[in-house]
């Protein structure tokens, strides 16, 4: 009894919400704010290559082919004399698209079926386990180019698959596992909380007590998540284009790669050299601010006192 | 520790079951009948009835309903869903579209050429990550901490193709360090593997020794290290005895976790170092449409998969003296 | 210094991400062969801290020891190398921690932990640091020994445990054994067991004993001296009988009246108002003066931080409403306790 009395917490910070919280320690940290300010490039860029702002002539040959990076030529020209620079601005649109829209689909099936499993355990969780225990059983680039080579050129709801749809569309089917074994094991933790019990106990729906109570409490796991995945999709997205499996006709990063791959041995470097450095310098950036939010929003890693 | 792997082994049955049904679903009911795909456009009636009988597609989808009304029950069970399932099992996959060689025999012959490359670098990645990590454990909160850190995050920011590309150009083509591409059976494989290998490593370390190292300081803030430097112990000791027992049990947890990493990488390094492993007949059967032969490598890889999870836990258990095997 | 252990004006500050710490701020205390000190307080009011820093086990870079001596055996702990530090550490002094659940290590016996202990402080065969391991099990009174030293720790109870730790902590005889919270963690049977087989050991070994707690019934069970901790500084230290018979810091007054008694006839037991103010913004002058049921309206306790002071022989306190506290002489050792001098 004198404990209770005794023993009350340090509260480092009270009174704000763990939002603001987060975003203040986050802007604290000059790096993360330089990261945070790559990634506002990098999406504006390909919201001005949306608008046709930005690299809308990229096919156009603006030299002779080959030529180095120089004053005159940017970051030098491909084997059909195509700007270097505009195609890797307007592989930035592919990149970000593919990612945005892979993490899209791959939350809505993730986070459903995980907070459907973690909530009503059971037979749908141990369906719903045995669903992603096999899906993760199979290797990830495996799974991913049979996907891809299954769903080239098929049509889904009339809309015909190919390109770049074929990308989001195969990373955002594939990748949902870890998100949803994540969300499972949190809402586990979280169904039997006294907020949980208490809003059962006030007669609210089940599907009240997932979307209104349950899902707000886990939604920063999903934030971590993602910012960390986006870095997976971009690289995923590499693979398939490089792979001739994504996107075609249009200069995406991987795209770039492949094209590269035969102008090497000419001494060409510098096409390869610039996709790495947009995809290096997006996925560093996304890292840096993935891993400040995870220490930010994640209560568990900080440190205390005693 | 029989009756453990035992219950292991029934424990995969079910997941085995499944990778069964994602690959009957994504090659025989997702594309139809892909005949006329393999055919061609100006193929012959009777070329496409060949190949539908070669592949099984002229059998009923999921039961044969007519047989099973004639009380033929064996019969009944000779479909397209069966078929699967039997011959997946008992690895008795159909030939390949474009070599027309049994599938099975070409990936045994196969398998060595990509375990020379995969086990070194598995082996290389695992050692030289633990390695960092445990200095970069020690260096902690310093400046040297900070800048390998930073270095590991740059390195996993990289895609793998440049790693690859900028290798294999450089160090074998224009310095001639390695040969450039290339294999061969028996002890000179090593030789030709020495790049890929490399490569392999290099790109793959940023993130080991980065997650290595969370599993290190993780395990130095435990209370245990606190009780083993109220010893007097010094601090390599308490690193090098009792750190890194404990961060081995994550470490094992996660092994597993770095198969993916390995196909990945045995896929692409196979592919561009030209090591006639089961990497490159996976993408050339990609690019040559031949399905069974993807069909097939997904449900061995699967396999692969689940049998290393299972020795993954066999090792958990061995180092951790919490679990044990009954 | 004829003290065995004394600290004086120790400072310890932790580098936060919001901001610097200054976890222990000019504390001092002594202890003697024989006598136990205990120290009290609420979490996080630094009595762990000052341990640590003894041991040289802040962890680094974070915390930082700033300022003041530690003295043992009349050398400064605080300017030996790292070497010499860990010849005394575990050696001639040694610790246990509150979490017996924890504090061993899981993967190796307890037989293996003793062990090393024991060969990195003495010149033994490992046979004999076996038998050596067993002997000093069997001296905390854990059953059937020469197999327990085979046991990994998730096979014993939390009381085990914590006789396991003892053993280890006392294998090499210290001098002085610091003890964090040893019963925090366990159950009240077995935290009375605990605590006499501590009282027991130190008669035997005519050990000092420095004893962390925020529990003021294990401070009567076992200390001489008590030292009372309010947000990082010392604010009461004198003899356990003298605390208990008339405690003088309306702080400790305030642990005294939130103590349930038998054949009080009281509902309520009176809490002290308030919270522990957060360390990155101590209230200025009194630390106490916010939750201080003597008055926070007073303008010197707002803006002057009371230093200790004799108040009394043998009590130090640092408190402005005491009366005479104005007409004592600084001082933060009550080196003329009663106790002290008459039993030793």
């Amino acid at each position: 009894m004198t404990e209770a009395a005794l023993t009350s917490d340090i509260a480092v910070g009270k009174g704000r919400s763990l939002w603001a919280d987060a975003w203040r320690r986050l802007l604290s940290r000059k790096l993360v704010v330089a990261s945070l300010i790559v990634i506002a490039v990098f999406v504006m860029v390909a919201l001005g290559v949306y608008a046709g702002l930005i690299a809308r002539d990229w096919s156009e040959p603006v030299g002779p082919r080959y030529q180095r990076p120089s004053l005159e030529h940017g970051f030098g020209t491909d084997f059909l004399g195509r700007s270097v620079w505009r195609k890797t601005l307007y592989g930035a649109k592919i990149s970000l698209t593919v990612a945005f829209l892979a993490s899209l689909i791959s939350i809505c099936i993730g986070l459903p079926l995980g907070a459907i499993a973690g909530y009503f355990k059971g037979w749908i969780d141990e369906l719903i386990v045995w669903l992603f225990t096999t899906v993760n059983s199979i290797p990830y680039i495996i799974l991913i180019l049979a996907f891809a080579f299954v769903l080239q050129g098929k049509t889904l709801f009339g809309y015909p698959l190919r390109g770049i749809s074929v990308v989001y569309l195969v990373i955002g089917l594939t990748s949902w596992v870890g998100l949803c074994r994540l969300i499972r094991g949190e809402v586990l933790k979280h169904r039997d909380r006294d907020y949980v019990m208490a809003a059962r106990a006030y007669g609210c729906s089940r599907s009240r007590i997932i979307l209104g109570h349950v899902i707000p409490n886990v939604a920063h796991l999903v934030i971590i998540n993602f910012s960390l995945r986006f870095v997976s999709f971009i690289h995923a997205e590499v693979i398939l284009s490089f792979l001739g499996l994504g996107v075609k006709g249009e200069p995406s990063w991987g795209v770039m790669i492949d094209d590269a791959r035969q102008e090497l041995y000419r001494g060409c470097w510098w096409q390869l050299a610039a996709a790495t450095l947009a995809i290096g310098l997006l996925c560093l950036a996304l890292n840096i601010v993935g891993d400040a939010l995870r220490d930010a929003l994640d209560p568990k890693l900080r440190q205390g006192l005693e | 520790m029989v009756s453990y792997i035992i219950r292991r082994l029934l424990y995969a049955i079910p997941t085995i079951l499944g990778v069964l049904l994602i690959t009957f679903i994504l090659f025989n009911l997702i594309p139809g009948d892909p005949s006329y795909d393999i055919a061609g456009k100006s193929a012959s009636a009777e070329t496409i009835a060949e190949i539908r009988r070669e592949l099984g597609f002229d059998k009923p989808r999921f039961l044969d309903t007519e047989a099973l009304s004639q009380g033929r029950i064996a019969a009944a069970f000779d479909s397209q869903f069966f078929n699967h399932f039997r011959n997946t099992l008992t690895l008795n996959f159909p030939r390949s579209l474009t070599s027309h060689e049994p599938i099975w025999d070409e990936i045994k012959s196969r398998a060595p050429a990509s375990l020379t490359l995969a086990a070194p670098m598995f082996i290389g990645l695992i050692a030289t990550s633990i390695a960092i990590a445990l200095v970069v454990a020690f260096a902690r909160g310093s400046w040297v901490d900070t800048i390998l850190v930073f270095i590991c995050v740059v390195g996993m920011s990289i895609p793998m193709l440049s790693y690859i590309l900028f290798g294999q150009h450089y160090l074998a083509y224009e310095l001639g360090w390695f040969p450039i591409l290339g294999y061969e059976s028996g002890m000179q494989a090593f030789k030709y593997i020495a790049l890929p290998c490399l490569l392999g490593i290099a790109s793959g370390l940023g993130s080991y020794v980065r997650f290595y190292r969370t599993v290190m300081l993780d395990e130095m803030r435990s209370d245990y290290v606190r009780t083993a430097f109220a010893k007097g112990l010094s601090s390599p000791r308490v690193l090098f005895k009792h750190v890194l027992k404990n961060a081995m049990i994550p470490i094992i947890t996660t092994l597993v976790l770095s198969i993916p990493f390995l196909f990945l990488g045995s896929l692409l390094l196979e592919r561009f170092f030209s090591i006639p492993g089961m990497g490159s007949y996976f993408l050339d059967a990609f690019n040559s449409r031949d399905f069974p032969v993807i069909n097939a490598m997904v449900f061995t890889t699967s396999l692969l998969y689940v049998l290393g999870q299972l020795v993954t836990d066999i090792c958990y258990a061995l180092v951790d003296p919490r679990i044990s095997l009954r | 210094m004829n003290d065995l252990l004394q600290i004086r004006g120790l400072c310890t500050e932790f580098r936060t991400e919001d901001g610097l710490v200054r976890a222990v701020d000019g504390v001092s205390w002594q202890v003697n062969p024989g006598r136990t000190l205990g120290i009290v307080g609420e979490s996080g009011c630094g009595k762990s801290v000052s341990a640590l820093s003894v041991m040289g086990l802040i962890p680094k870079p974070s915390g930082e020891i700033v300022g003041g001596q530690v003295w043992f055996k009349g050398q400064d702990l605080l300017k030996l190398t790292e070497r010499q530090i860990r010849e005394i550490r575990g050696n001639e002094i040694a610790m246990i921690f509150q979490e017996p659940m924890t504090s061993l290590n899981p993967v190796f016996t307890v037989g293996n932990q003793i062990v090393e202990a024991i060969k990195l402080h003495q010149k033994l065969r490992t046979r004999d640091a076996w038998d050596l391991a067993v002997e000093s099990l069997q001296r905390v009174g854990v059953p059937s020994a020469a197999e327990r030293v085979y046991a990994y720790p998730h096979q014993l109870s939390g009381g085990m445990r914590q006789r396991v730790m003892i053993a280890m902590a006392l294998s090499c005889h210290p001098a002085v054994l610091i003890a964090d919270e040893p019963t925090t963690a366990l159950d009240v049977t077995i935290q009375a067991q605990i605590l006499e087989l501590l009282r027991r050991l130190q008669a035997g070994e005519r050990m000092a004993l420095v004893l962390i707690t925020h529990d003021l019934a294990v401070i009567a069970q076992i200390a001489h001296t008590v030292a009372v901790m309010y947000a990082s500084r010392i604010v009461e230290y004198t003899s356990v009988e003298a605390l208990f018979d008339q405690p003088l810091h309306p702080y400790t007054q305030g642990l005294f009246r939130s103590l349930p008694r038998l054949g009080q006839k009281k509902r309520r037991l009176d809490a002290i108002g308030g919270t522990v103010p957060n360390p990155l913004a101590f209230p200025s002058g009194c630390k106490f003066h916010p939750r201080c049921p003597l008055g926070c309206d007073d303008k010197r306790c707002q803006s002057v931080e009371p230093n200790l002071r004799l108040i009394r022989p043998g009590h130090v306190l640092a408190c402005f409403k005491a009366a005479g506290y104005e007409d004592s002489p600084p001082c933060d050792i009550p080196t003329q306790a009663p106790t002290e001098v008459s039993n030793g």
